[in-house]
C-alpha cells in the first residue's frame, strides 16, 4: 500500500460521490422507500394520519434532501453539502484518531 | 429504512440508543488502533460515497424503492464488522441532523440496524461464504442477508413499539428488503469488491478474509 495510491482512492471516491449528489435528484426513484410504503400497507388509517402528522423532534436545515424554493438544483447542492460534510467529519476524525504513535 | 421519530415511542427509542452506544464506542475504539494515515483517505472516500449513494433511491416496482447502506461493504474492504459501525454512524448522524433522514430519537435503533446488524450479518456471513463460494458470491451473498435480516429486526422493532402488526410488518419488510438487498445491497456491495479485488488488491489483503494463510504464519511467528 502507498499513500499515493490511497489518496487517489479517495479523489476517485470523491468524484462519485460528486457524480452520485448531481444525479440523485434526477434518477432517483420518488415512490415512498420500504420502511414507509410497510407503514402505508400495514398501519391503520387513523393511527397513519396521527403518525404523518407528528413533527421530527429536531428540525432540520434541508429537510428530505433539499433547499427550500431551490428545486432539482437545490436538491443537487443539499446532498452535495451533506457528501462533503460526512467526508470533511469522517478526515477529520481520521486526523484525530491517527496520531497515535 | 430510516425510522423517523414518530414510529417508535421516546422510551423505546431511548432503549435502542443505549443499546446501540457500545457498539458505536466500540467502532471508536477500532478507529484508535485500526487507522493509520494509509486508512483514512479509503475510509472517508466509503463514508462519502455512502452518503451519496444512500441518496438514490432505486425503484423495486409495487411501488416502493430501496437504497444502499454500505455497512457490509465497509466491513468486508476493511476486514472488521467495527469499521462498518463507524461509517454508518457517522452517516446517519449527518442524515439525521442536517436533512430529517431518520429521527434523532430513533437515530440509536438506525444505528444499530443498519450498522450493527447489517455490518455484522453481512461481514460474518462474507467470511464464511468466501473460501467456499469466492469474493464476489460471498459479498454478495454477505450484504444481501445482511440487509435482509436487519429489514426483519426494524419490523419487529415497530411490533414493539405498536406502530406494525407483527406478522404483516415481517412480510411487508421482509418482501421489500429482500428485493432492495438484491439490487441495492448484494449487487452493488459484489461489483465494488470484486473492482477492489482485481484493481487494489492490497486493499483486501490486510484483511484475515483475504489471506487467511498470511495471518495464521504471522500468528503463528
Amino acid at each position: 500500500m502507498s499513500r499515493k495510491s490511497n489518496m487517489k482512492f479517495l479523489y476517485v471516491g470523491i468524484a462519485i460521490a460528486i457524480l452520485l449528489a448531481v444525479l440523485a435528484p434526477f434518477l432517483a426513484s420518488s415512490d415512498p422507500d420500504g420502511l414507509e410504503s410497510a407503514a402505508g400497507g400495514v398501519v391503520e388509517e387513523s393511527k397513519m394520519s396521527k403518525i404523518e402528522k407528528t413533527e421530527p423532534v429536531v428540525g432540520s436545515p434541508m429537510p428530505d434532501y433539499s433547499i427550500e424554493g431551490l428545486g432539482k438544483g437545490g436538491e443537487v447542492a443539499a446532498i452535495a453539502v451533506g457528501t462533503l460534510a460526512v467526508l470533511a467529519i469522517s478526515l477529520g476524525l481520521g486526523k484525530v484518531f491517527s496520531k497515535k504513535n | 429504512m430510516h425510522i423517523p421519530d414518530s414510529f417508535i415511542p421516546l422510551s423505546q427509542a431511548v432503549i435502542y440508543w443505549v443499546v446501540a452506544l457500545p457498539f458505536i464506542i466500540m467502532s471508536m475504539k477500532w478507529a484508535k488502533n485500526e487507522l493509520d494515515e494509509m486508512k483514512v483517505p479509503i475510509l472517508a472516500a466509503l463514508a462519502a460515497g455512502i452518503f451519496a449513494i444512500q441518496a438514490m433511491n432505486i425503484p423495486i416496482g409495487m411501488g416502493t424503492s430501496g437504497h444502499m447502506v454500505g455497512a457490509a461493504l465497509v466491513a468486508i474492504i476493511f476486514g472488521s464488522p467495527w469499521a462498518g459501525v463507524l461509517v454508518l454512524t457517522l452517516v446517519l448522524l449527518v442524515q439525521g441532523f442536517a436533512f430529517g433522514d431518520g429521527g434523532v430519537t430513533t437515530m440509536g435503533a438506525n444505528i444499530l440496524n443498519m450498522g450493527v446488524i447489517s455490518g455484522f450479518v453481512g461481514y460474518y456471513t462474507y467470511v464464511a461464504l468466501r473460501s467456499k463460494a469466492g469474493t464476489s458470491i460471498a459479498a454478495f451473498g454477505g450484504a444481501w442477508l445482511g440487509l435482509f435480516i436487519s429489514a426483519i429486526a426494524c419490523a419487529i422493532e415497530m411490533w414493539i413499539a405498536g406502530t406494525f402488526p407483527l406478522r404483516a410488518g415481517l412480510i411487508a419488510m421482509g418482501t421489500y428488503h429482500l428485493i432492495i438487498g438484491f439490487i441495492g445491497e448484494g449487487l452493488i456491495t459484489s461489483i465494488v469488491i470484486t473492482a477492489i479485488a482485481k484493481s487494489r488488491p492490497d486493499l483486501l489483503e490486510d484483511n484475515y478474509t483475504a489471506r487467511p494463510e498470511k495471518h495464521k504464519k504471522e500468528a503463528h511467528a
